[in-house]
């Protein structure tokens, strides 16, 4: 059986399982931010209304808002507050950090569990070889919160190898755009993708992070990497440390299909309106004009990416016409880019640093568009509406594109920003 | 004949007219016009003026700072009409949503200067004072004449002297200071007055405590403020890249008239807390102390300067956040920050817990921090009326930022000298 069948057998309390079977599993983590949490508690108050058994399972982080600009806001706040303190629920509140990331950094995650959200990129969780799937809202309440367990159907796997050495200037984040234009939006239709192969083995536990992100993109079920030393290790410098008795690896190769692609094609990409799978190379779309640069979201506002601005933009400024935003997606991350002085070097810059949230993302507390504005962010998402106007635009890149775009004030491949100088 | 006070001075230059007395109304030459977010307002009405020349585009100054960035479509598309409008016009001093608050950002850029006669579309325009210019609020309108005939009748204000002798004891400061003589003096007891601060405390004070000053004068109705200039405002102007050459610094007469003069005792004054729901009902800290909080709001033009910041983190360091407890920090403006940024003030308010926001008015202006019904807030910011940060049914507190951090930490209104102590032992 390959990670995601184990995991389902040992949760499920069988000896084995196969592609297509249903199974009940018992879940080990509920995680969801302000809004799925504000719908989940109306249903489970209304409908189901139990004490919930263990509550540690669950953790809410609040990440769409900040700071609520209205008193409405404040009371979707304020509901889950009082519910999370009513059951036990973990809570971490405004300024921790976007759902996954907080999830990740304060220890809740760990390899080989069953992680259920109903934030869409929940599965993004794979990169530490757990289960993680996105169920709905009324799911949460009627089954995960009662009872502790949830429905599966064991999903057929499709591997994704990956080998190559990519050309200078592609980054992870372009190879995962880059995928996703190859494979087809809604291609992997409830498939567990697999991202295996000697590039995936030499990233970073965060670079890794940028793969499962974006199979929900596919369609997929769910996604994962199976848990190597990159992992363990990383796993170690979370609070609680490992869990080495949910650790589980894959011992066949169960895989339904296999899709072997050469990183080495890759140039940096972006996605354009109006999905993530309309993706171009960056050159086909420089020069187009963007008002608003957004480093944030569950793709982005790492330090990798702060890293990455910060080269881009040393020695020079944002244009006068963009406002480049900085949202760190933890206050780990947040802190850390303060000490190493990025804090410093990105605002002298002229960026503007937001609290650790989702940022832009929905535009429920900052990131609205006038029509015909234009967004280049790191963000997961780009359909139109989900930032104010329905007629602006937002394009999805690389943090090192996102920097040199906000320099230019046209997308522009960073590479080339650099040869300008 | 009598000399003059500031007010007359002030006037007298902006306007043209020789030996004016409180109560005439003359037409004054504004040298700056300051529009905050809502400067589209103004936009839209000279639109329908019909008209498209403005008296002079360099006494224009905007900024985005209210709501910063924009929370919906249409005030990004307000945004985009300011920007578009200040490119189309000429406008060189226009700062946009990642600048700051608006006065403070004038100030550090060296567009307020001794002597000037500044209006804003903001009431706490009184701030300019701190560096001994003329600044009072005033309507949209107003606004968008000046920019069209470059004048606006004023009346002439009567002066009131408030003196200020001696030290404040460790953990009391300048906030305290001006919410004791709001509560004494009454939200209406200084209306229409020009205000002139002087004494040893405040010959003795940085720039940045004028501004709290000059800027919560406003809540006790008057029409300006003003400390007069000194070697520390000369010292603040350098910085802010004012030629000493053009300054014009104007004094009072020693022999000037004043309607009233109040004394303030520093060395007694303990830290002070406008309570709900007006900026006059003012208590000693320990009257309230131990009043529940879910929030703590460390921003506004009134204190969260990097002093402001400063004394926050000296609080903070080494504390948490009592859990339950939101603490949102928003930097008055951009130069605040990168200092915050430059010497750990901005890791020690992160590490202790904080929410660190982007520089602008923030909360304060109710974008963000809206509460929900029955929630309690304790906000350095100058106003704490009723229904100002979301629900009707919720309250603010007002103290200074070392009372904000001290509460802050243990998650009740608390007196700072408490936690500092704590500290010290």
């Amino acid at each position: 059986m390959n990670l995601v069948e184990k995991i389902l057998a040992r949760a499920s309390g069988r000896p084995s399982v196969e592609p297509g079977e249903i199974v009940v599993a018992k879940v080990d983590r509920l995680i969801m931010h302000d809004l799925s949490g504000y719908l989940t508690s109306q249903v489970f108050e209304k409908r189901v209304n139990t004490p919930i058994p263990d509550p540690t399972r669950v953790v809410m982080v609040f990440d769409h808002h900040y700071s609520p600009p209205t008193e409405q806001q404040a009371n979707v706040l304020q509901h889950n507050r009082k519910w999370a303190a009513k059951h036990g629920i973990t809570l971490h509140d405004c300024g921790n950090g976007n759902l996954h990331h907080a999830a990740v950094r304060n220890g809740h995650i760990k390899p080989g569990m069953i992680v259920v959200g109903s934030d869409s990129h929940t599965p993004v969780h794979g990169t530490l070889g757990a289960l993680a799937v996105a169920l709905g809202n009324d799911s949460h309440a009627g089954t995960v919160l009662p009872y502790g367990k949830a429905w599966f159907k064991v999903p057929a796997t499709v591997r994704v190898h990956l080998e190559g050495t990519p050309n200078p200037g592609v980054t992870p984040r372009d190879v995962a755009l880059w995928l996703v234009g190859r494979i087809g939006e809604g291609e992997l239709n409830y498939r567990a993708v697999e991202f295996a192969g000697p590039y995936v083995r030499e990233l970073s536990f965060w670079d890794r992070w940028l793969f499962p992100l974006l199979c929900v993109d596919l369609g997929a079920k769910c996604s994962f990497v199976e848990p190597d030393e990159v992992t363990e290790a990383f796993v170690r410098t979370l609070p609680g440390g490992a869990a080495p008795e949910l650790l589980v690896r894959g011992d066949g190769d169960e895989a339904e299909q296999v899709l072997r692609f050469d990183v080495g094609e890759v140039e940096p990409q972006v996605a354009c309106p109006p999905t993530v799978g309309n993706v171009k190379p960056v050159r086909e779309v420089a020069g187009t004009p963007i008002q608003h640069a957004e480093l944030g979201g569950h793709g982005g506002g790492r330090l990798e990416d702060f890293r990455a601005a910060a080269e881009v933009l040393a020695g020079r400024t944002v244009h006068p016409g963009v406002r480049f935003n900085l949202v760190p997606s933890s206050r780990e991350v947040f802190a850390e880019a303060a000490r190493e002085g990025l804090v410093l070097a990105l605002h002298e810059a002229g960026a503007t640093w937001f609290p650790p949230s989702t940022g832009s993302n929905q535009a429920y507390n900052m990131g609205a568009l006038a029509s015909d504005e234009a967004m280049i962010s790191t963000h997961a998402r780009n359909f139109p509406g989900r930032n104010g106007s329905p007629d602006a635009s937002m394009y999805l890149a690389s943090a090192a594109t996102v920097a040199a775009s906000a320099v230019a004030g046209v997308i522009t491949r960073a590479d080339d920003e650099r040869g300008n100088a | 004949m009598t000399g003059q006070t500031f007010a007359q001075k002030a006037i007298q230059r902006a306007s043209g007219t020789a030996g004016i007395v409180p109560g005439q109304i003359v037409d004054a030459y504004p040298d700056l016009y300051m529009s905050h977010t809502a400067s589209w307002r103004c936009i839209r009405t000279l639109e329908k003026m019909g008209v498209d020349r403005l008296y002079d585009v360099d006494r224009v100054a905007m900024v985005m700072d209210h709501i910063s960035p924009a929370m919906d479509a249409k005030t990004a598309a307000h945004h985009a009409l300011c920007r578009e409008f200040a490119q189309r016009m000429g406008v060189k001093h226009f700062f946009d949503v990642n600048s700051g608050i608006a006065h403070i950002v004038l100030m550090e850029h060296g567009l307020v200067r001794p002597g000037q006669f500044i209006i804003g579309t903001d009431s706490h325009s009184t701030i300019y004072g701190a560096l001994g210019a003329f600044g009072t609020g005033v309507g949209f309108s107003e606004i968008t004449a000046a920019w069209v005939t470059g004048k606006l009748w004023v009346k002439v204000p009567e002066s009131v002297q408030v003196v200020i002798d001696g030290e404040l004891a460790p953990g009391v400061y300048a906030k305290d200071v001006m919410l004791k003589l709001i509560g004494d003096l009454g939200a209406d007891g200084l209306t229409y007055d020009s205000v002139e601060f002087s004494g040893s405390y405040v010959e003795g004070i940085s720039v940045s405590e004028r501004m709290t000053f000059c800027n919560l004068a406003m809540e006790m109705g008057a029409k300006n403020a003003y400390v007069a200039p000194d070697d520390t405002t000369l010292a603040y102007l350098d910085e802010a890249g004012v030629p000493r050459e053009e300054l014009e610094v104007l004094l009072p007469d020693p022999d000037a008239a004043y309607r009233a003069t109040v004394r303030l005792d520093g060395p007694t004054l303990a830290p002070q807390i406008a309570v709900p729901h007006t900026v006059d009902n003012v208590v000693d800290v320990g009257d309230v102390a131990g009043t529940k909080l879910d929030q703590v709001f460390i921003g506004s033009c009134a204190n969260a300067k990097y002093d402001d910041l400063v004394i926050a983190a000296e609080v903070l360091a080494g504390h948490k956040v009592a859990p339950g407890v939101r603490l949102i920090v928003t930097p008055a403006s951009a130069k605040i920050m990168a200092r915050a940024a430059a010497n750990g003030v901005l890791t020690t308010l992160i590490e202790a817990g904080a929410m660190i926001t982007n520089p602008g008015c923030g909360a304060c202006a109710g974008n963000g921090g809206a509460m929900t019904d029955g929630e309690t807030t304790l906000s350095t910011a100058n106003r704490n009326f009723q229904g100002r940060m979301g629900s009707y049914h919720s309250k603010i507190f007002l103290s200074s930022p070392a009372t904000a951090a001290a509460s802050a930490i243990r998650g009740v209104i608390t007196d700072p000298r408490e936690v500092v102590a704590e500290v010290v032992a």
